[in-house]
């Protein structure tokens, strides 16, 4: 069974009709890169497994998420539960202005998930999961704002981790770092698969290539192909596709 | 007209208020030192009852900390409101504009509010406590506003990160926009209380007497006041002014020392917090 099966899902902002009737079946500890032309929606699909589209205003959404088959959508999901479960790593770094470990230990507090000593062994493994321990363990009282962006950006990641998320949703995560930081990025996305289903929008092909086991293609608010990235890049079954990965428009 | 003449005119009309208003500066500066020489240590720790103006300096305080206290959590929860909560709409604009007025309200008017609203009806009487009540009047829309600006400033990053780490609003709210705009709250408070601290008419019938004997011992016994004093000593016991510039000085720096604490303050933020640059 799919861990996050979209259905017929639809999403207004306003008047305007974002996504048109998206369906996709995602698979469980994979990488599942969905890519397109700004403004096709792609952000808003991944935000919509999250409900993080209702936080803007005059957002309207219709058809299904299902998350290991329950629909996220229903009167009785608990919200707060569901974004616990299903974390999000923004496309500009935004720690919060607190120290390392305040940051980590902030997502555990409100869950009340740990306190004390425990507290800090998740703030640990939280890190290391992140990729940041070695780099920061001798300064977890020092600001965020003292990290380059690169470990801010993974400080975000290990600030999702904490709460012990099923998914994690990234929203081009790289777009504001540089080729080396973006590297260390795609090589903890790898890593991540292993215990975490994710799903990472990106409007950068080579990263789609390189770091996803499944890819989606989306345009104008549809999802025109759907399937594993070596197929989708090598043989495209839409000529929409084909002449996005060639370059001839996006 | 050539471009040099057009040049000069406007030189001029730029360049003339500006002088007006330093000149206007710097004879309040004079004024205001001639008040030294009747300055010294004992007038300031010497009871009004035997000609000094303690209890006026300690009643002013009285009167601006308690009015920051009333006007300080009202004002930020209601800004805290109408950015993060209030629909836009109608009645939000309604709200909005009534904050306007009300900071455009004549002083008068809002202590001649407070005397028949809180001394009268409430019962307060001449006190501390209807003192309070009616400066917080004058308070609140420099707090609601400055608080608002604050919030604004956040960026909604920091709040959308924690909803999606699956908090409540009011806790993404409370835990990370409020603390991060905490220095211009404070900032806008301290603004605030400046803006009332020579404020005469809104405590003229609300909470001053001319003389007390020592301090207030409660918030509903009168309390005096140098803005106060200064005028009753001018208009109704007809001393000449000269003789009151040294109270005038004393009122001046209080003023004075809360804008620069403020002006400190966000100073110092601003430096600490990436965000502002």
């Amino acid at each position: 069974m799919a861990k996050v099966d979209i259905k017929e899902l639809n999403v207004w902002f306003k008047e305007n009709h974002v996504l048109k009737d998206v369906s996709l079946a995602i698979k469980e500890h994979a990488v599942t890169a969905v890519m397109g032309p700004s403004g096709c929606g792609k952000t808003t699909l991944i935000r919509a497994i999250n409900r993080m589209n209702e936080i803007i205003g005059g957002s309207r959404t219709s058809g299904a998420v299902y998350l290991d088959g329950k629909n996220v959508y229903d009167e009785d999901t608990n919200v707060y539960e569901l974004r616990r479960k299903v974390g999000m790593v923004f496309q500009k770094p935004n720690p919060f202005p607190k120290s390392i470990f305040e940051n980590v230990a902030f997502g555990p507090k409100i869950h009340k998930i740990a306190n004390g000593k425990k507290l800090d062994e998740i703030v640990e493994e939280s890190l290391r999961g992140g990729a940041l321990w070695d780099e920061v363990k001798d300064r977890l009282n020092d600001s965020a704002f003292s990290l380059s962006g690169g470990q801010q950006q993974r400080l975000c990641i290990a600030r999702a981790l904490a709460v012990e998320p099923e998914v994690i949703l990234m929203d081009e995560p790289c777009s504001a770092l540089d080729p080396a930081a973006t590297a260390k990025i795609e090589a903890l996305i790898r890593e991540l698969s292993e215990k975490y289903t994710v799903i990472i929008v990106t409007h950068n092909l080579q990263q789609a290539a390189r770091v996803s086991d499944f890819t989606a293609f989306m345009y104008m608010g549809k999802l025109v192909e759907y399937g594993d990235t070596t197929s989708v890049f090598e043989n495209p079954k839409s000529e929409l596709t084909e002449k996005y990965i060639t370059g001839k428009f996006g | 007209m050539t471009t040099k003449t057009k040049e000069t005119i406007f030189f001029v009309a730029l360049g003339v208020p500006t002088v007006i208003c330093l000149l206007a500066f710097f004879w309040v500066l004079y004024l205001l030192s001639s008040g030294i020489g009747t300055l010294n240590w004992t007038l300031l720790t010497t009871s009004a009852l035997k000609g000094g103006i303690f209890e006026m300096i300690v009643g002013t305080i009285y009167l601006l900390l308690g009015a920051a206290g009333v006007a300080g959590p009202i004002g930020v929860l209601a800004a805290v409101y109408l950015v993060e909560y209030a629909p836009s709409g109608r009645i939000t604009r309604i709200i909005d504009q009534a904050i306007n007025n009300l900071a455009g309200v004549p002083s008068i008017v809002i202590g001649l509010f407070g005397y028949t609203f809180f001394s009268r009806q409430l019962g307060l009487g001449v006190s501390l406590a209807a003192g309070w009540l009616t400066l917080s009047l004058m308070m609140l829309p420099i707090v609601i506003r400055g608080t608002e600006e604050a919030l604004k400033m956040v960026p909604p990053s920091f709040k959308e990160a924690a909803l999606a780490l699956g908090t409540t609003k009011w806790r993404a709210i409370s835990a990370t926009s409020i603390p991060a705009a905490a220095p211009g709250i404070v900032t806008s408070v301290i603004l605030g209380i400046a803006r009332v601290a020579g404020e005469t008419a809104a405590i003229l019938f609300t909470s001053c007497v001319l003389i007390t004997r020592g301090l207030p011992k409660s918030p509903f016994e009168p309390v005096m006041a140098l803005a106060y004093n200064l005028f009753v000593q001018i208009v109704a016991l007809g001393e000449p002014a000269q003789r009151v510039f040294g109270t005038a000085l004393v009122l001046f720096l209080i003023v004075a020392s809360f804008a620069i604490v403020a002006i400190i303050l966000r100073t110092y933020y601003r430096r600490r917090q990436p965000w502002l640059r």
